[in-house]
């Protein structure tokens, strides 16, 4: 499909936490730094700097700016930057690589939800006129998804905390989650709704974190790592910012997606979905297709841990992590945007035989 | 550093936005107490769009009234509102089918209990009694607890309407900013000094950036008082939303002895615009220890908060320009 | 190896400051029909979308691309958003060169926009805070700086900013329409940050400016004649640290640099035809001739004396106007990128050099810390 085969050689990812003590170019720093170790190689080998991030998460317009301190950029570098979830900016990464004049790229997405509020900093993310004047923030927009797949009868209350339960105990083992604990099925469905028929534990959690990956080109990826994961494919579709225009128990443009990727040209070992709220994580298996054995979000997901514009980056990460230790060959790594899934994208990933 | 209060900020702003010829008839017929829907190959949509969301057509403003009547399509009960809610009480977001629509809107529904909530329901507009000739003027009850109203209708067309985004962040302040804001109430300042580089900032953001090295309490070091002014500019006052000054006022960078960067955003305000240069060598006078205050100093901006009274010239000479050429920011 | 990029359709809203009769989705739509109609194509025909905007904050949406999807025909397709603060216009339009020339997509449409009469720039750029200095009260120093440098008379200044607003009278777009710009006005208006006066400073716009980016092969069954891509560069510097050059960054001499290498420009004053500089303050244009290795150090004031940057001179600088003449943020960059792409195609109308065959489109932002540009042509293959 693609002229250029561009790997990811390495990759990090600070844990998720309720709030990070320092700033955003700190986690950048670490991160870089990381990742630089990792492979040997010096700043300015890196041809292509490209990070996600969100001012409006941060409150301070022009906030990205400041996040250049943490990549380095002097000497002056080649860089961009996206206003989107650092997975957006491995698609850039991804296609700027094809173009074939230049080998190795950094990419990050970071984000600290800790100090304002994403309910309420989100629902901007609506029609200006008709719909973020009433705050329509993306937990409610959940909420709707979730009614209307109740309603459908695609999925029951159950099958949302079975979800949470799953996620949350798998959690248990990822030294990067931020709220893990072994609940029961029955425990979850006896709490309060919040938004009805989500309850809190159906929402992520608020986090701080940051991610980042290397990703190189042929012959460089293989040099700079003994097992290069490498990326088939990424594809990204988004679908109308009108509710009334949308079936919310569907993810049509994660299956174009999927489509265009061939993700079923071969089996799926492990999918990392960017499920913010558990109803998304079963309207993509739907739409995915997903059944067993593919293993559905070992990390723990987003419902353990959700750093906002890195969040779907993380996605990569996971399952380009059990790639390398080989507890899967081929997977695929989610991340949206948007309320409930409007924007979907996908990474197919593979390591070598 | 816990005993420093967190950093508070607001971000707010009035958004004032033109309509357009779809949206501007849509609030228009709104404020006169009708709902409109817009004709698209046969369907009604509602809200109405500018455009045929399937082919990207431009629609012709072919408007026909829908509602007020309708049946709820989805619903979701919001048993904790936030502030930015339409209601401070528990209601419903919706998806509604209006009568005469062939799309469903999202709008707020007002029940008395999550128990009267159902989908398929019926539910009818309800305007305010305030209104601002915004979507959120209107909100939607069960179809029983409606009342009639009598709008009168208003004049002109509705081509502007207003949104006020206001969004509140608080961080406590970083370790190595809580400790510079500390020395600011002590009377001093407090910079980095980078083990590697040996290039000392002020205000540190912790890091050298230049070596990508992050910083520790270690590097901290004190620098004098004292230093030059390296760059300035005189602001005059433009008028927005939130803004204090009305004088035109001096905005300095000072480099500090000892320090390799300028401390900015330092407002002048005691020393005439004409007798101000770079190269002045100035001295910071602190406030009086109990009236030394952090002010609007945060992670990211602030310079020396509220507890410097003024910069005084020190009477020394001038530093020569080319002394201080490479530090004009 | 790299596929070939091609501008094959232009279009733009007419620059105010307040399109009053637009929503949101008017104004980008205002462009993207112009640029779709100008490549005789419809929104099916496009794989791709890529918007480039300033910080959400000056209208008050939160990326965008989310709410303007259905209206750019986006619904089913790739959108992606690019975020450089000033240089955004200018970056977003080569992340989707760089789509085509990846072969991964064969059209493209971008487009950059700013509605900033919803909100204010002063009071974004000031981080929501009374006592903003804006974009002009963080350069004036700078500027100063470069004044006592170069030994620049004070009338440089002046001189761009009756040029430009000249040239806007030739371009309907333009927002500004100044029809007795003179050298004594442009000195009587007031003072906003010495040494640069209100008539030497950018206006505040809405608009949008939108591109159709295609293949060689899109490109040989358009219409109309394409501008091909021949090079492109960006390059990014810490905003502020020990021995920071703030009036000549380093990292516009690089990207400058590299943009020249990659197109096999070794005079470039004399091999580029004409240039679109993002110059929102007067100064910059002598500023930028030098930072990026159009002229000398110290010597671009004389090339602005001198009249060659005048539209009928031997180095034309912004014939459309400018950012002094329109300037809605987001779009500004691509503005530059698309005047440089309108020239080599011969549609620039009033305005048109004489036989432009390679134009540089350029755009900086936040601290002149960010710099992304690009070089076009008649040819696909010029020789210099």
């Amino acid at each position: 499909m693609t002229a250029q085969e561009i790997a990811i050689v390495a990759f990090a990812q600070t844990p998720a936490v309720r709030q990070y003590g320092d700033s955003e170019p700190a986690m950048l720093m670490d991160l870089t730094n990381q990742l630089l170790a990792e492979t040997g190689l010096e700043r300015k080998e890196i041809d292509f700097t490209i990070a996600g991030s969100c001012d409006y998460l941060s409150g301070l317009p022009f906030a990205f700016v400041m996040n250049v301190d943490g990549f380095g950029a002097w000497p002056p570098v080649y860089e961009s930057h996206v206003e989107m979830d650092g997975a957006w900016a491995l698609f850039e990464a991804w296609v700027r690589l094809q173009v074939g004049d230049i080998d190795i790229a950094l990419v990050a997405g970071s984000g600290k939800s800790s100090p304002g509020k994403p309910r309420e900093i989100f629902a901007l993310q609506t029609n200006p006129y008709y719909c973020a004047p009433l705050g329509l923030d993306p937990v409610s927009v959940a909420g709707l998804q979730a009614r209307a797949l109740l309603d459908a009868g695609k999925a029951s209350e159950r099958d949302f905390a079975e979800v949470v339960s799953r996620s949350r105990r798998d959690g248990l083992a990822n030294p990067n989650a931020q709220v893990a604990k072994d609940v029961s099925v029955d425990a979850l469905l006896k709490e309060p709704y919040f938004a009805a028929p989500l309850r809190r534990h159906d929402l992520p959690p608020i986090s701080d974190g940051a991610a980042a990956v290397l990703v190189a080109r042929g012959e460089r990826a293989r040099q700079l790592c003994e097992r290069p994961i490498w990326i088939r494919g990424i594809d990204h579709r988004i679908e109308s910012s009108h509710l009334g225009l949308r079936d919310l128990t569907d993810s049509p443009s994660t299956r174009l997606a999927a489509e265009k990727l061939g993700v079923h040209d071969g089996p799926i070992d492990v999918a990392e979905l960017c499920a913010r709220y558990s109803p998304e994580e079963i309207v993509l298996r739907l739409a995915l297709g997903l059944r067993a054995p593919t293993r559905i979000n070992p990390s723990g997901g987003p419902l353990c841990g959700h750093p906002v514009m890195a969040t779907g980056l993380v996605r990569v990460v996971e399952v380009a992590r059990r790639i390398r230790e080989g507890s899967a060959r081929r997977g695929l790594a989610h991340a949206t945007s948007g309320p409930a899934l409007q924007q979907n994208l996908l990474c197919l990933l593979e390591g070598d035989a | 550093m816990s005993d420093l209060p967190p950093a508070s900020f607001t971000l707010e702003y009035p958004y004032t936005r033109s309509t357009g010829p779809v949206v501007g008839p849509f609030l228009t017929a709104l404020r006169d107490g009708r709902i409109l829907g817009i004709r698209c190959r046969g369907r009604v949509l509602c809200p109405p769009l500018e455009f045929d969301p399937k082919t990207g057509e431009t629609l012709a403003p072919d408007f026909v009234e829908v509602g007020p009547g309708g049946r709820v399509q989805s619903w979701t009960w919001i048993a904790e509102p936030a502030r930015t809610h339409p209601f401070a009480e528990p209601f419903a977001f919706a998806t509604i089918l209006l009568d005469g629509a062939d799309t469903a809107l999202v709008h707020a529904v007002r029940a008395g209990s999550i128990d009267e909530m159902s989908t398929g329901m019926r539910v009818r507009a309800q305007w305010r009694e305030e209104r601002r000739q915004s979507i959120a003027d209107v909100f939607f009850v069960p179809e029983a607890r409606a009342r009639e109203q009598r709008l009168e209708p208003g004049r002109g067309e509705v081509e502007m309407t207003e949104q006020l985004i206001s969004l509140s962040y608080s961080e406590p302040l970083y370790p190595h900013r809580a400790r510079y804001a500390k020395g600011l109430l002590e009377g001093r300042f407090i910079g980095q000094k980078s083990p590697v580089s040996g290039k000392v900032y002020l205000p540190s953001k912790g890091y050298d950036l230049l070596e990508r090295v992050r910083l520790t309490e270690a590097d901290d070091v004190v620098v004098a008082n004292t230093g030059t002014v390296v760059s300035y500019t005189v602001i005059t006052p433009v008028q927005y939303y939130g803004q204090k000054e009305t004088e035109p006022s001096i905005r300095a960078s000072i480099l500090l002895d000892g320090a390799d960067q300028p401390l900015g955003q330092q407002d002048i305000r005691n020393i005439p615009i004409a007798k101000f240069r770079a190269g002045m060598r100035l001295r910071a006078v602190f406030k009086p220890p109990g009236e030394r205050e952090l002010g609007e100093l945060d992670n990211r901006w602030g310079g020396t908060g509220s507890a410097i009274s003024r910069w005084e010239p020190t009477g020394e000479p001038d530093v020569p320009f080319e002394k201080i050429a490479e530090h004009n920011w | 190896m790299a596929e070939r990029c091609a501008i094959i359709g232009i279009g733009q809203t007419k620059y105010a400051r307040r399109r009053g009769d637009l929503s949101m989705d008017g104004l980008v739509r205002e462009a993207a029909l112009r640029a779709l109609e100008d490549a005789d194509l419809e929104w099916k025909d496009l794989d791709a979308i890529v918007i480039g905007k300033a910080p959400d904050a000056l209208e008050g949406v939160l990326m965008p691309e989310l709410s303007l999807c259905d209206a750019l025909g986006a619904v089913g397709k790739p959108i992606h958003r690019v975020h450089t603060a000033g240089s955004v216009g200018a970056s977003t339009a080569i992340t989707a060169a760089t789509m085509v020339e990846s072969g991964l997509y064969r059209r493209v449409l971008t487009l950059g926009y700013e509605k900033q009469s919803e909100g204010n720039a002063t009071w974004a750029l000031g981080g929501g805070r009374s006592g903003s200095q804006g974009a002009g009260g963080s350069f004036a120093p700078w500027i100063r700086n470069y004044i006592r440098r170069s030994g620049a008379p004070e009338h440089i200044g002046w001189k761009v900013a009756v040029k430009d607003r000249k040239n806007a009278l030739r371009n309907p777009y333009a927002h500004l329409q100044m029809k007795d710009i003179s050298i004594e006005k442009v000195k009587e208006s007031p003072m906003l940050w010495d040494p640069l006066h209100f008539l030497e400073s950018c206006p505040s716009s809405d608009g949008a400016a939108a591109m159709v980016l295609s293949d060689a092969e899109g490109a040989r069954r358009a219409p109309r004649r394409p501008a091909w891509v021949i090079a492109h560069a960006k390059r990014t510097e810490f905003s502020q640290f020990p021995g920071r050059d703030t009036v000549r960054p380093l990292a516009g001499v690089d990207c400058a640099k590299a943009l020249f290498a990659k197109a096999g420009i070794t005079d470039p004053l004399r091999q580029i035809d004409c240039a679109e500089l993002y110059v929102p303050f007067s100064w910059y244009e002598p500023m930028w001739l030098e930072g990026h290795l159009l002229c000398e150090e110290h010597q671009g004031w004389k090339l602005t004396d001198s009249g060659a940057t005048e539209l009928g001179g031997s180095f034309p600088v912004n014939m459309s106007g400018g950012v002094l003449s329109s300037n809605p943020i987001g779009a500004s960059g691509m503005i530059r990128c698309l005047e440089a792409a309108n020239q080599v195609r011969g549609t620039a109308g009033d305005y048109q050099v004489d036989g432009a065959r390679v134009a540089l489109g350029h755009a900086y932002g936040g601290a002149a810390q960010y710099f992304a540009m690009w070089i076009v042509s008649s040819e696909p293959s010029p020789s210099f």
